[in-house]
Order: structure tokens, then C-alpha cells, then sequence
């Protein structure tokens, strides 16, 4: 009886191993994304996905996940064994992920020709671009500033006319590093070198740009004490800033709040140097796991065919204002008759490529806390540039 | 991973049938195989061990094999350059004092902010903690609404409460500077300016602290035997001295774990100062943060082992001077005395 009782209980037991190794989903592809819920982004790539397994029957898992957060679990997931295959997500992960030897070559998986230019090194494509762009630019609320203006001097003098009672003339993230390369670009400066590893930072341009921000708040008094992102998109969107400085990834967001009354121009030209700011462009881009099975692969390849074709670009362009990666669209008069992505374009064509390289993280890490310093405790310009030089030289060297 | 109800429910059935068919070979295999006496309940404690093994052990242990590797960005697989040596061993240590953990602080600073916020919070802790106590150890009325909103802070969980007071930390929309703006005082910068982040996030680490220290010390005062108060009036002396006589003493044996707790949990608190500190801030890194920096931010993921190793060193080195100081049994022992004492006459 008892030893019934025993083959009763271990059949039992077995019973749902077996279920539950058989339920395994062996077509299910997962694709990570930076995408959020805010600009209705990931509700759109859901969609996609839906469309997809409609008319292939393979599903797709997709997981949304903070650009950051993204890229330390991908790496995460990497050393445990299981990363997802394929991602979504913005350029500058690409330098990490393939120095870790995560990444796919992915020349195979679309025409290099009909897309405008990609991650590459040594001559590989290791991601496949879907938007161009992610590009900084002067936004204005045309119910305080009526004109764009067309250099510093201008935007100052506009700005300073608006300042006071609550109201900034400039709101901008001024803790991010990203937020400062556009104007090191406009005095003529640059992070890396000729050789885009050895970086440049302790130079007059960096020194000038830092002035320059300093001054904005302590001369002009035109931006707030303290604002990150967040509190500088919350004030311009409230009607308490003139100017903001924001990426393209904003612009569906404030069409739907300001409607005609949001104006795009290029940053401002710098007198000094009569060059435009140039902000880092990247954009988002395709990565696939390096190690997959061949089907699976394919998949995926048929997948990115998809969300890159024509139509779906189109469908990106007038849903999120974003510039396409396909050529035919960008050239296409639903880009150019667009009054936002014309100027939101036009902002581009000044930008620099952020570079892919694994050096840029030591030259964020160093910018960084050396930007706080001169914005909020007043180190002087020349002492900041001097030890961003110094970290972003031993930062270098932690990588090795 | 898990796309449906079905398939969450198929995956947990699974584990509990393997727990189950791992409990059944082993009874089999102690009790009938080997004829073991103690069969049941190793069998009963199995579970625990294994899941202490699997989820405590093996990360220590793997922690320490890292140690011991060069892993980061570059050498993260070993078909990329990884490898494990015990000279890459103290290479790694001898990096944590040679080389920048942060952006540019090296390790020195760090430790000593951690001591400093450590020795703050604890500080805050134990002696709000005990003035609460002692407010509530005495007849009142609604002492268990009182009892109940001072635990508030502690039920709140701790990373909601943390982001709740970033929020209100904010320059432009935070309620502090907002009455300090009705006042016209000049607003404070707590995200962006070192000293006063450090202040705001010692601020919010007193607020979740004291209320786990309160009740543990009301717990403590209530277990004193009202005699020796007694005593302490017949024999006339006054409030304080009933304080320092009677209530400190014979709140040593509660006061110690708790504070050694305390001390161990803010050595070791990484939501607080992490969470409050937004803008990476190097003033208000203390050292598990630091450590998070290094290992998942930059992928030095061999330095960071290493650095795990150190930060455990040294608090278990705290923690064994701080019972060695304190002498938590200093009861026992005196009632030892006190026994002796009574057979010599």
C-alpha cells in the first residue's frame, strides 16, 4: 500500500515538469526596447509586434526598460547566460555591448544603401538604424519669445526680456553632460581627437563652453538656480520658460501642449566663433545577440524588414516626429512639408555623430561632475577642464 | 518568459513537484537506502538549506571567485580575455587604494563619509529613538494610535518614501523650498549642491530610521521590572539619576543588538543615499553605493568583488569591536558576580 501510495505521489510530482518543460515557447523572440510608455512609443511597438505575429505567427516578447537600466541588464544578462536577442534601443550602447562581445555583425540583415549610416567598426555594421536624430534643439513657447533668434547675442537679449517673476528665460537639463556638447561644438571644440579615442577636453573651446553656461546663470541670470530634466520640462510646459533646450523625442509631447504656439530653431550661432552649435546625433538602432540559432536569426531579420519598411517609417514620422533612417522617407515631402521635422532636420544636419566608441563613457564620467561643479559651486572653467581631463585619462584606463 | 497565467502556474507546479520529488529521493534514500535514524527531519530542513545554499552562499561565494578575476567591459567572457589568478587577486586590492572607485574619489574619502554617516544616523536613531520610547513607556491615552503613527515611516516602503522625499527636495516644486520661498529665504539646492544633498539624504535616513529604533527600545523599557523603579523612589533619587541608574543599565542587553543592527544597516544602506542623490553626486557616495558604481555602472566587475570583500572586512571588524566594547551579557556576568559573592559569605 505504501509503496502505491509513493509511485502515486512521484507520478504526481513528475507530471508537471514535464508540462511545464513542454510549454517552453521555442518561437518566442524577445526584444529589449528603450522605449516608455510616455510618448505612446511602446504601445505603438507593441502594436508592430501584434501586426507581426498576424502575419507570421511567431511572437514577439518585448520589454521596456530605462535607457540605463537597459544597458546594465543587457550586460547583466550577458554573463548569466541569458540576454534577450535583439534590441531597440539608442547608439552609444553599442560601444559597450560590442567591446563585451555581445554584439552580432549585422551586415546580412538589411541594405546598408537605403539607410543613412550606422554604428560600424572596422568596416562591420553592428546595429541597423530606425530613427535618425535624438538631436538637441531650441524650442520655444511663442507666447513669450515671438522670433527665433539667430545667435547668442539675440537669444540672450530675448531671454533677458522675459526673466523674472516666476518666469526663465532657459530651461535646460543642466546636469547631463549631453546638454553641454552642443555648444562645446559651436566654439569649436571637440571630445575626442582625430583618432575618436584620446579625448580633448582640457582645451579653450571646453573652457569657453563652461563660461558660457556659467555665465547664462550668474551674468544673465536666465536659467533657474537648479534643474534637471525633469523640472525643466515641467517648467516650459507651465508657461515659466521662454526657451528650453530638448531632443527630438520631446516634440510629439509638446505639439500636444503647445500646438502653433511651439517654435523650433537651431541653437543659437556662437558670435565668437560665427560656428552653430553642433549636438550629438544618434538616434535608435537595431542590435542583435551575438550566438543565436540560424532560424532565429532569420526571424529577426524579417522582423527588423518589417519595422524598417516604408510604411511603418511613415507611420513613425507623422506618429512621433522622429526623422526616418530609410533615405525614400527622409527625402520624402512628408518630412520636408513638416514645418517641425523640416527644422527639427535642419538642427541635425549641424549635429556631429556621437561617437560608438567604449572611451565616450569615461569622457560622460568626466564632464559630469566637473559640469556640476561649475554651475553650482563655482569652480572656475579652467580648473574644471584641467581635471576632465585627468578623469576621463584614468577612466580610460579602468577599461582595460 | 512568462506570457500567460498558464504558463506561470505550469512553471511554479514544476518547482513544487521538483521540491517535492527532491524530498521523496532523498527520505527514500536516507531512510530506506542507508537505513539513516534522522531521516525525517534532515529531510524537513532540506528545503531551507538548499534554498540558504542556493540564494546566500553560492552569490558570497561566487563573489569572492570574482575577486579573484580580471572581469569588466573588455574581459567579460573568457573567450574575450577573462581569467582568474590570485595575483590578479591583489592586483584588484591594491587598486581599491591606488585607483578612483568613482568618477574621481578614491577610497579613503568614501570610508570616512560612510563612518561619519554612520555615526550620524545612528547617533539620530538611538537618541530620538529613546526619547520617543521613554515619552511612550508611561499611562496615556491613545498610546496605541500614537504607537501606530510612529511606526508610519517604517510601514511605508522604503524606496516609495525615498522617491516621495526627492520630490519634495526638488529646487522649483519641493514643499521645503516652497515655504522657505513664502519666507523669502533663499532656496536650497539639495540635488545639486554637495553638502546640503548629504544633509537631505541624512534628513530622510533619520525620519525611516528612528521609528524601528523606538519601538525596539519601548519594547526594552516595558520589559523592566516596575520594582526597581520602586526602589529606586523609596531610596529618593531624582528623574535623571533614575535615568542613569536604573533605565540605561538595564537597557544595555536591548540597546547593543539594536544598535549593532543599526549600525550594520546603515553602514550597508544603499536605497537612502542612492536614490536621493540623482545627480551622481561623488559627496554623497558612501561605499556600498560606490561599490554598486564600480560593479553595474562601470563593469569593473573583478575590482568591485574585491571592494565587496574589503566592506565586509570592515564590518565585521566594527561589529566584533562594538561587542567586545559594549558587552552585551554584562547581566549574566553580574549575576555570575553576584552568586559568587553570596557563596564566599
Amino acid at each position: 500500500m505504501k509503496s502505491k501510495i509513493l509511485v502515486f505521489f512521484l507520478f504526481v510530482c513528475i507530471l508537471p515538469v514535464f508540462a511545464g518543460g513542454a510549454s517552453e515557447d521555442q518561437n518566442s523572440i524577445v526584444l529589449w526596447t528603450n522605449e516608455g510608455e510616455s510618448e505612446q512609443a511602446l504601445d505603438w511597438l507593441n502594436t508592430l509586434a501584434a501586426r507581426f505575429e498576424e502575419q507570421t505567427g511567431f511572437a514577439l516578447e518585448i520589454v521596456s526598460k530605462d535607457t540605463e537600466a537597459l544597458r546594465e541588464d543587457y550586460i547583466s544578462a550577458s554573463i548569466a547566460g541569458a540576454p534577450p536577442d535583439f534590441l531597440w534601443t539608442v547608439n552609444d550602447h553599442a560601444g559597450p555591448f560590442k567591446t563585451a562581445g555581445l554584439l552580432d555583425v549585422v551586415n546580412d540583415m538589411y541594405d546598408a544603401d537605403v539607410f543613412v549610416d550606422t554604428v560600424t567598426f572596422n568596416g562591420d555594421a553592428y546595429a541597423v538604424p530606425i530613427s535618425a536624430g535624438n538631436h538637441l534643439m531650441l524650442l520655444y513657447n511663442k507666447n513669450l519669445i515671438s522670433s527665433a533668434p539667430n545667435d547668442v547675442n539675440e537669444f540672450i537679449d530675448a531671454a533677458e526680456s522675459i526673466t523674472g517673476d516666476g518666469v526663465y528665460g532657459l530651461v535646460y537639463n543642466q546636469i547631463e553632460p549631453f546638454w553641454l556638447v552642443p555648444w562645446l561644438g559651436g566654439f569649436g571644440g571637440q571630445v575626442f581627437a582625430e583618432d575618436g579615442v584620446t579625448p580633448t577636453l582640457n582645451t579653450s573651446a571646453m573652457v569657453d563652453t563652461l563660461a558660457f553656461l556659467s555665465d547664462l546663470k550668474t551674468v544673465y541670470g536666465i536659467v533657474p538656480e537648479e534643474s534637471d530634466y525633469g523640472t525643466a520640462d515641467t517648467l516650459f510646459k507651465e508657461g515659466k520658460a521662454g526657451f528650453i533646450v530638448n531632443g527630438d523625442w520631446s516634440l510629439s509631447d509638446y505639439v500636444s501642449v503647445f500646438g502653433d504656439d511651439l517654435g523650433i530653431a537651431p541653437l543659437p550661432m556662437i558670435n565668437k566663433t560665427g560656428e552653430y552649435p553642433a549636438p550629438y546625433t544618434s538616434g535608435k538602432y537595431f542590435m542583435v545577440t551575438a550566438g543565436l540559432a540560424e532560424e532565429k536569426r532569420e526571424l529577426i531579420k524579417e522582423f527588423i524588414a518589417y519595422a524598417l519598411s516604408a510604411e511603418v517609417q511613415e507611420e513613425m514620422v507623422s506618429a512621433f516626429k522622429r526623422l526616418p533612417a530609410r533615405k525614400s522617407v527622409l527625402d520624402s515631402p512628408l518630412v520636408a512639408d513638416d514645418p517641425i521635422l523640416a527644422s527639427s532636420g535642419k538642427q541635425m544636419s549641424y549635429g556631429t555623430p556621437m561617437p560608438s566608441v567604449i572611451e565616450m563613457r569615461a569622457v560622460w564620467d568626466a564632464i559630469k561632475p566637473e559640469m556640476n561643479a561649475v554651475l553650482f559651486s563655482g569652480k572656475s572653467p579652467n580648473d574644471a577642464a584641467r581635471a576632465m581631463q585627468e578623469t576621463a585619462e584614468a577612466g580610460i584606463q579602468n577599461l582595460q | 518568459m512568462f506570457r500567460n497565467v498558464t504558463n506561470v502556474g505550469f512553471t511554479v507546479l514544476a518547482v513544487v513537484g521538483a521540491i517535492v520529488l527532491m524530498e521523496v529521493l532523498l527520505y527514500l534514500f536516507l531512510h530506506k537506502t542507508l537505513k539513516f535514524r534522522k531521516a525525517l527531519p534532515i529531510v524537513l530542513i532540506a528545503p531551507a538549506v538548499i534554498g540558504i545554499a542556493v540564494l546566500i552562499l553560492y552569490p558570497i561565494v561566487y563573489t569572492f571567485v570574482l575577486s579573484f578575476s580580471n572581469m569588466n567591459l573588455s574581459n567579460l567572457r573568457v573567450s574575450s580575455g577573462l581569467s582568474h589568478s590570485i595575483g590578479q587577486f591583489f592586483t584588484n586590492i591594491a587598486n581599491i587604494f591606488t585607483v578612483p572607485i568613482l568618477k574621481q574619489q578614491y577610497f579613503f574619502p568614501i570610508l570616512l563619509r560612510t563612518m561619519l554617516w554612520t555615526a550620524i544616523q545612528v547617533t539620530f536613531h538611538v537618541s530620538i529613538g529613546f526619547f520617543m520610547a521613554v515619552l511612550l513607556n508611561r499611562p496615556m491615552r491613545l498610546r496605541g494610535l500614537y504607537r501606530a503613527l510612529l511606526l508610519f515611516p517604517w510601514a511605508v516602503p522604503q524606496v516609495i518614501a525615498v522617491l516621495a522625499f526627492r520630490g519634495e527636495f526638488n529646487y522649483e516644486y519641493g514643499y521645503i523650498n516652497t515655504i522657505l520661498g513664502y519666507f523669502d529665504i533663499e532656496k536650497i539646492r539639495w540635488l545639486t549642491d554637495g553638502v546640503w544633498n548629504f544633509i537631505a539624504v541624512n534628513i530622510t535616513n533619520i525620519w525611516l530610521g528612528v521609528p524601528f529604533m523606538a519601538i525596539i527600545l519601548l519594547g526594552g523599557l516595558q520589559s523592566i521590572n516596575p520594582t526597581f523603579y520602586d526602589a529606586a523612589e523609596i531610596d529618593g533619587v531624582s528623574k535623571f539619576q533614575r535615568l542613569t541608574n536604573v533605565t540605561i543599565p538595564l537597557m544595555k542587553p536591548v540597546m547593543v543588538p539594536a544598535i549593532i543592527l543599526g549600525v550594520v544597516w546603515t553602514f550597508n544602506n544603499f536605497n537612502v543615499p542612492y536614490l536621493l542623490n540623482q545627480n551622481e553626486l561623488e559627496t554623497t557616495d558612501i561605499l556600498v553605493t560606490a561599490l554598486f558604481r564600480a560593479a553595474f555602472l562601470e563593469f569593473r566587475i573583478g575590482f568591485a568583488s574585491a571592494l565587496a570583500l574589503i566592506i565586509f572586512l570592515i564590518l565585521l571588524s566594527i561589529s566584533l569591536i562594538l561587542l567586545k566594547v559594549t558587552k552585551p551579557d554584562i547581566q549574566f556576568q553580574s549575576e555570575k558576580k553576584r552568586l559568587k559573592e553570596g557563596e564566599t559569605l
